[in-house]
């Protein structure tokens, strides 16, 4: 317990610093700014946002980009609410009920009580982070190559069996992806692979470019495609405070929310959506009048809402204390640490305890901003969604290629962006998840790092990923994994858990 | 026997993966193969490689079998706009500087939304184009070329 306070108090004085303030609140500003903006997802808006923290030191860079994961989730849910737009695919479960209660001239309560429960969730979050942290960092230095290679296998599998979509496609797009992040030049050997002459190449491919080219280009093009008519609920807003009974109805949901989130959050894959999904399903189901729902029930705001936080926060357990990314926005931070120098894993928590403290504590301050100042600054982000779609997206391409450009002051990076962006419209149109492919992209070079040194300590024997026991262990439950999905009534019941709400 | 394609969609990413997986799979024998114990450079791409094109086939032969909604139309002006306005901007911004890039970056992929106004796409460039000089030149001082003549 002493240690745990002797941590969180380290993380704090880093957190509390004026700098690192200000740096979280600009995150969380920027983050929510670009977060309102329909279309845009926390993965696009990470991407964006990304290079600005390239210039700082470590502990700052890495807290401004929580700060922006938090704000665009949280703008994601404003947009939610107003415009019944989702900004991400978790803030989907918002727009059911959040919209209808905009409609009701209900958004301001809506908004509070979503930020409210948000804020409980990150709160639990950030102590379990806390609690289950150092004991997690410690298994991981049992890991050897093996293990870490199993792992990355595991968290693509599973990454891939919760998210929705067709399996095999998702597959593709992780080895895809995979092949992408070889490129570059190979450590073992020197040899350049796959450049073709380019310089610029043989550094391997920006993921900054392939995130923006995806998930940002490849978005904005979809968006086009479709019509351009929307209810905004702005005139709506009125008061922010909920009432009593507002509260009373939203603990339950709150709570239980932060426990589904919780979970899910730690499981690889799209941990957010279905967390949001389920505690939807869970409060309609234990609620005492179902028939409410889909017509502004505050529950169907509330859990989902803490639902979606809690996991965003433990989602960066995995990443924090292994180094292992699960899923799309965790790789984006593996790519920001490494950029900035830090080799992901246990070791970030014992090397640098003030990074790793600070940050969780940050965390922590970072939620508690997007509470006290977004809220009042609801009416600035409402004038934000009233500017038409087709004067704001070239604004946002034009941030997305300075920003390309910026990582390497090169034109190369936005010419693959464009390449990418071109690739995205097409794989995401033909039912291709674009996740796994970033995920699979960044975990390549390390996959293959470990796979070569596993095979290299156990002299060619590829039985050693089955004789250790962690490993083993592993795989088995990536194969158990994979053979459940195929089972016809799995199948059935996972369409139902990710499609159902969605009508 | 006439094969109908039940599902477009599967039919063209089968088609895409097992392209791409080829290239990289064709693409690693210029590469050293090593052994298990010590893999060359090419090792792991091949596995990848062949591994995709396999997946890839058997989404291309699920594409006859299972039923799939038809993809949505492809939007091709917006797609060539936009894509076309991030090249512009790539090939711009070292010769004609960040500003001429960003105007043309803007217009042209305003070009590619719904309705296009030119009142509002040339304030929207004079705008942003102001903007971007404050953020990038004046606050955080990177090395951005602004005009032809810099």
């Amino acid at each position: 317990m002493t240690e745990l306070i002797q941590h969180l108090s380290l993380g704090f004085s880093v957190a509390l610093t004026l700098q690192n303030l200000m740096y979280c609140f600009i995150g969380c500003f920027l983050g929510t700014l670009i977060g309102v903006l329909p279309g845009i997802g926390p993965v696009a808006t990470i991407a964006m946002l990304l290079p600005i923290t390239f210039n700082l030191p470590p502990t700052p860079a890495l807290i401004m980009l929580a700060g922006i994961y938090y704000g665009a989730s949280y703008g994601g849910s404003t947009t939610a609410i107003l415009v019944n737009l989702p900004g991400e695919s978790s803030s989907v479960v918002t727009c059911i009920d959040g919209y209808q209660m905009g409609r009701q001239g209900r958004a301001g309560p809506a908004l509070a009580i979503a930020a409210l429960g948000s804020f409980f969730a990150g709160c639990v979050g950030t102590i379990l982070i806390a609690l289950f942290g150092p004991p997690l960092a410690e298994l991981a230095f049992e890991f050897g190559a093996a293990e870490y290679f199993s792992m990355m296998v595991l968290g693509l599998v599973s990454a891939v069996v919760l998210a929705h979509g067709s399996l095999i496609k998702a597959v593709c797009m992780i080895l895809v992806g995979l092949l992408l992040g070889i490129v570059g030049t190979d450590v073992n050997s020197g040899i350049a692979r796959y450049s073709f002459g380019i310089s610029e190449l043989s550094d391997g491919i920006g993921f900054v470019s392939v995130a923006m080219g995806m998930f940002g280009f490849g978005e904005i093009i979809a968006n086009l495609e479709q019509g351009e008519e929307r209810e905004v609920n702005t005139s709506k807003v009125g008061s922010l405070m909920p009432t009593w009974t507002d509260l009373k109805m939203s603990f339950g949901p709150i709570v239980r929310g932060t426990a589904l989130g919780t979970i899910f959050g730690i499981l690889p894959g799209s941990h957010t959506v279905i967390a949001s999904f389920s505690s939807y399903t869970l409060e309609k189901k234990l609620a005492k009048d179902p028939s409410r729902f889909g017509k502004g029930a505050i529950e169907g705001v509330a859990g989902p809402e803490a639902a979606n936080n809690a996991a965003a926060q433990t989602s960066f357990i995995p990443l924090l204390t292994l180094g292992i990314p699960t899923g799309a926005v965790m790789a984006l931070m593996v790519g920001a640490m490494t950029i900035q120098g830090i080799a992901p894993g246990p070791q970030v928590m014992t090397q640098k305890p003030d990074l790793f403290w600070g940050m969780i504590a940050s965390m922590w301050v970072g939620n508690l901003m997007l509470v006290i100042l977004n809220l009042p600054l609801i009416s600035m982000w409402v004038q934000f969604l009233k500017i038409p779609y087709r004067v704001l997206f070239p604004g946002i391409i034009l941030f997305c290629c300075i920003g390309a450009f910026s990582v390497n002051n090169s034109p190369a990076e936005v010419y693959l962006a464009a390449l990418f962006g071109f690739f995205g419209y097409f794989s995401n149109k033909w039912g291709c998840e674009p996740g796994p492919l970033l995920l699979g992209f960044v975990l390549g070079p390390l996959m293959e790092e470990n796979l070569r040194r596993a095979m290299l300590i156990s002299r060619g024997d590829p039985s050693v990923f089955f004789t250790r026991p962690i490993s083993c262990g592993m795989l088995v439950v990536a194969l158990f994994l994979l053979l459940i999905i195929v089972l016809p009534q799995i199948r059935k019941k996972r369409e139902e858990v990710v499609y159902e709400s969605a009508d | 026997m006439a094969l109908k394609i039940r599902s477009m969609k599967d039919f063209n990413a089968g088609l895409m993966f097992m392209g791409i997986g080829g290239l990289f799979a064709i693409g690693a024998n210029q590469y050293p193969m090593g052994t298990a114990v010590r893999m060359g450079p090419a090792y792991f791409p091949s596995i990848l490689g062949w591994g995709t094109v396999a997946l890839g086939l058997f989404v291309f032969i699920e594409s006859f079998i299972v039923e799939d909604t038809a993809p949505t139309r492809t939007a091709w002006r917006p797609l060539i706009l936009v894509i076309g306005s991030v090249c512009a901007f790539a090939a711009l911004i070292n010769t004609g500087g960040l500003i001429t890039a960003t105007v043309v970056l803007i217009i042209l992929s305003a070009l590619g939304g719904h309705e296009f106004k030119w009142k509002e796409a040339v304030i929207s460039a004079t705008f942003l184009s102001i903007t971007v000089w404050l953020i990038f030149d004046k606050a955080l001082g990177l090395p951005f070329k602004l005009f032809p003549w810099s």
